[in-house]
């Protein structure tokens, strides 16, 4: 089954739309699927031009694909298990939430929190990612647990803070401490970046551009070789954050 | 008339030895008091009753009418936004918070734009904190991190540091050792024992680096950090370490630097080391004056200090999407009301531009930089002169602050409680 969804133009189109609805498994039962416009409950239909084509007897038979202006939606995908939701341009903020399966594939640029607390699944995002990217809810301990987060731009502030579990893969650049507070995962990062992994805890992040300020509390444990993007680089192996009896480790291009 | 032991209405220190002459409903003089709370408690500028804007100029309204006008805006809206309450007190505060709830709005205070990022820590890793009495008793090591309180808090220094005689500290200038880390030399690093001069952006990798040494660790500190040399890092280290009792007071310079909130978690997790050697506390230098209560308020009744969400019907908060800056940033709102603050003044231009596109009401009591992009504006009394209620102090002591003498405008508490009960009428709950 394959389920389209074309935003109609509003009124105020910079009020946000939250549509944690927006997930496969709700369009195979032909829920009375509502979404939320600012403080008001709308019906899908008063939002979407809405086409459904084709059968499904399971979640993971349908795809949801989203047009139109889809960088003020937020929460798509929250919870998702199944199936698989294609983004055409730009997605808000908390696009797959806490998804533990399926598939999310985004066009265009995502907002803040993509891929928060994931647990399972795979997210590709062929534009940048906001702030927060796979990481954790505020005050969360833990952020994401597992899964694939896959950034073929660049990342902001705080990507992968918090990470757990799963994999996370910025081909671009990183803002300001990307892997801060990590626990365990991996965290790739495919250009430049700053401050990385401040306070980590655990895991391993592999750095192929430039990390600036690189902080002072991380040791140097030697050097090893790794593979990206089908070439060998030799990398500076460092153990760290010594400033939180950290048992991670950092590899950064030499 | 003379009135004692007056709690001052300007910044988050709240002393309350002043004391004013009051004479024709207008403070004459004012003892004890610094010179910001002079100029808030002796000025004269107020705006005489509400103003609308119509057709480029301002015209007189009735307070009735400004109230309706007001109930009607948010009622319209689909994302109102309540922004301010920093300088009100909490009675007024908690109706804001139903207000926003029974509307369905996002309510945020001042902490967007100074101390969230240490509340966001606080909520990592808890808060090793004390009131300002035991600092002043106890503490024989202070230490100001991106603070200037001699500019910002005038007599925090003389009420509960460097010049406060204690019960166990009987000299202060002399038992205390003051330490001022800041990016630049400023009144308050003048009469430090140790300054600490810090790259700009460089107080995350400067506090790991104590972290470090206090751990044991200090052999891997490289010759600088951040501009700081490592003797001068071992230095600090060791007159924390050998301290009786230390107090970290941290400012802006450290919330809104790069990191944020995670400078304030970096600074706790140091003083928490610290408390493996010796007693050490911190706590934030807050500035607007009721601003840790708003945060009070806002967290008993909806459990979130600040940047709180009621669009769906229940308390959503996620600073960086529900915080005021964020949200105008966006474009999201169409329509504010502004209590007690002036984010004209102090928020991103981007922001004040979509404040002048929305309808804006503003509640104050003067004439101030988000006049200018409000369409309506109702002045109120000043807490702590002609108004009354309970404020909390920056290290979350409740004060209760007295009317000076009875004045002719009404109070916050009067204006929302108003306007609460036109937007519940028309709610029909």
């Amino acid at each position: 089954m394959r389920v389209i969804l074309k935003t109609r133009p509003r009124a105020k189109p910079k009020i946000p739309i939250e549509a944690e609805t927006i997930i496969p498994q709700n369009f195979l039962r032909k829920n009375d699927i509502r979404v939320y416009e600012g403080n008001k409950e709308r019906k899908l239909e008063d939002l979407f031009y809405v086409t459904t084509e084709g059968p499904a007897v399971s979640p993971d038979q349908v795809e949801v694909i989203l047009t139109g202006d889809t960088g003020v939606i937020k929460r798509v995908g929250e919870y998702m298990n199944a199936g698989r939701i294609i983004v055409e341009g730009d997605i808000g903020m908390h696009c797959g939430n806490f998804m533990s399966a399926g598939e999310i594939i985004i066009r265009g640029n995502a907002d803040s929190w993509l891929g928060r607390e994931m647990r399972g699944g795979v997210i590709r995002c062929e534009g940048d990612a906001g702030h927060y990217c796979a990481a954790g809810y505020r005050g969360e301990k833990r952020g994401m647990r597992g899964g694939m987060v896959e950034v073929l731009g660049n990342a902001g502030d705080f990507a992968a803070e918090y990470l757990s579990g799963g994999e996370v893969h910025i081909h671009g650049n990183c803002a300001d401490l990307p892997g801060v507070e990590m626990r365990g995962g991996t965290l790739t990062i495919g250009g430049d970046c700053l401050r990385p992994c401040g306070n980590m805890t655990g895991g391993t992040c592999r750095i192929f551009g430039t990390a600036h300020q690189f902080l002072p509390t991380f040791r140097r444990n030697g050097s090893e070789v790794a593979e990206y993007g089908g070439k060998r680089y030799r990398m500076a192996v460092y153990r760290g954050d010594i400033a939180n009896r950290g048992k991670g480790t950092v590899l950064i291009r030499e | 008339m003379k009135v004692e032991d007056v709690v001052c209405p300007f910044c988050g220190c709240l002393c309350d030895d002043l004391v004013v002459e009051v004479e024709n409903n207008r403070v004459t003089s004012v003892e004890n008091g610094c010179t910001l709370a002079n100029e808030k408690l002796m000025e004269d500028h107020r705006l005489k009753n509400p103003i609308r804007r119509e057709r480029g100029s301002w015209k007189d309204v009735s307070y009735d009418a400004a109230i309706q006008e007001t109930a009607e805006i948010l009622l319209d809206a689909d994302r109102p936004l309540l922004y301010g309450w920093s300088g009100t007190h909490g009675e007024a505060q908690s109706v804001g918070v139903h207000l926003a709830e029974l509307l369905g709005a996002v309510i945020d205070n001042t902490s967007t734009v100074c101390h969230g990022p240490s509340i966001l820590a606080i909520q990592e890793v808890g808060h090793p904190g004390c009131t300002l009495g035991q600092v002043k008793n106890r503490a024989d090591v202070i230490v100001y991190w991106g603070a200037n309180p001699i500019d910002a808090h005038p007599r925090h220094m003389s009420r509960y540091t460097t010049y406060a005689d204690g019960f166990f500290v009987k000299d202060a200038f002399k038992e205390r050792k003051v330490i001022v880390i800041d990016v630049r030399k400023t009144e308050s690093s003048a009469v430090a024992n140790e300054f600490v001069k810090v790259d700009q952006g460089g107080d995350y990798a400067v506090l790991s680096a104590l972290r470090a040494i206090v751990r044991g660790k200090g052999d891997l500190i490289p010759v600088k950090v951040a501009g700081v040399t490592r003797e001068q890092l071992f230095r600090v280290a060791d007159i924390c370490k050998n301290a009786k009792f230390g107090a970290i007071f941290f400012g802006l310079g450290l919330t809104m630097s790069p990191g944020k909130n995670k400078n304030i978690r970096n600074a706790i997790e140091l003083t928490e080391e610290l408390n493996r050697h010796t007693k050490f506390t911190i706590s934030p230098m807050r500035g607007h004056w009721n601003v840790y209560g708003s945060n009070e308020v806002f967290t008993w009744i909806s459990g979130y200090p600040y940047a709180v969400d009621f669009a769906r019907g229940i308390a959503f908060y996620n600073p960086g999407e529900t915080t005021s800056v964020d949200i105008l940033r966006r474009g999201e709102c169409d329509a504010c009301l502004v209590v007690a603050s002036d984010p004209g003044a102090h928020f991103p231009r981007a922001c004040a531009e979509h404040l002048a596109r929305i309808p804006t009401v503003q509640i104050d009591p003067h004439v101030n930089a988000t006049t200018h992009l409000a369409t309506l504006q109702i002045p109120v009394a000043v807490t702590g002169i002609d108004a009354e209620g309970t404020a909390y102090r920056m290290d979350g002591v409740p004060i209760r602050t007295r009317k000076l003498y009875e004045g002719t405008y009404p109070s916050d508490l009067e204006i929302l409680g108003k306007i609460y009960a036109r937007v519940k009428e028309a709610k029909g709950s």
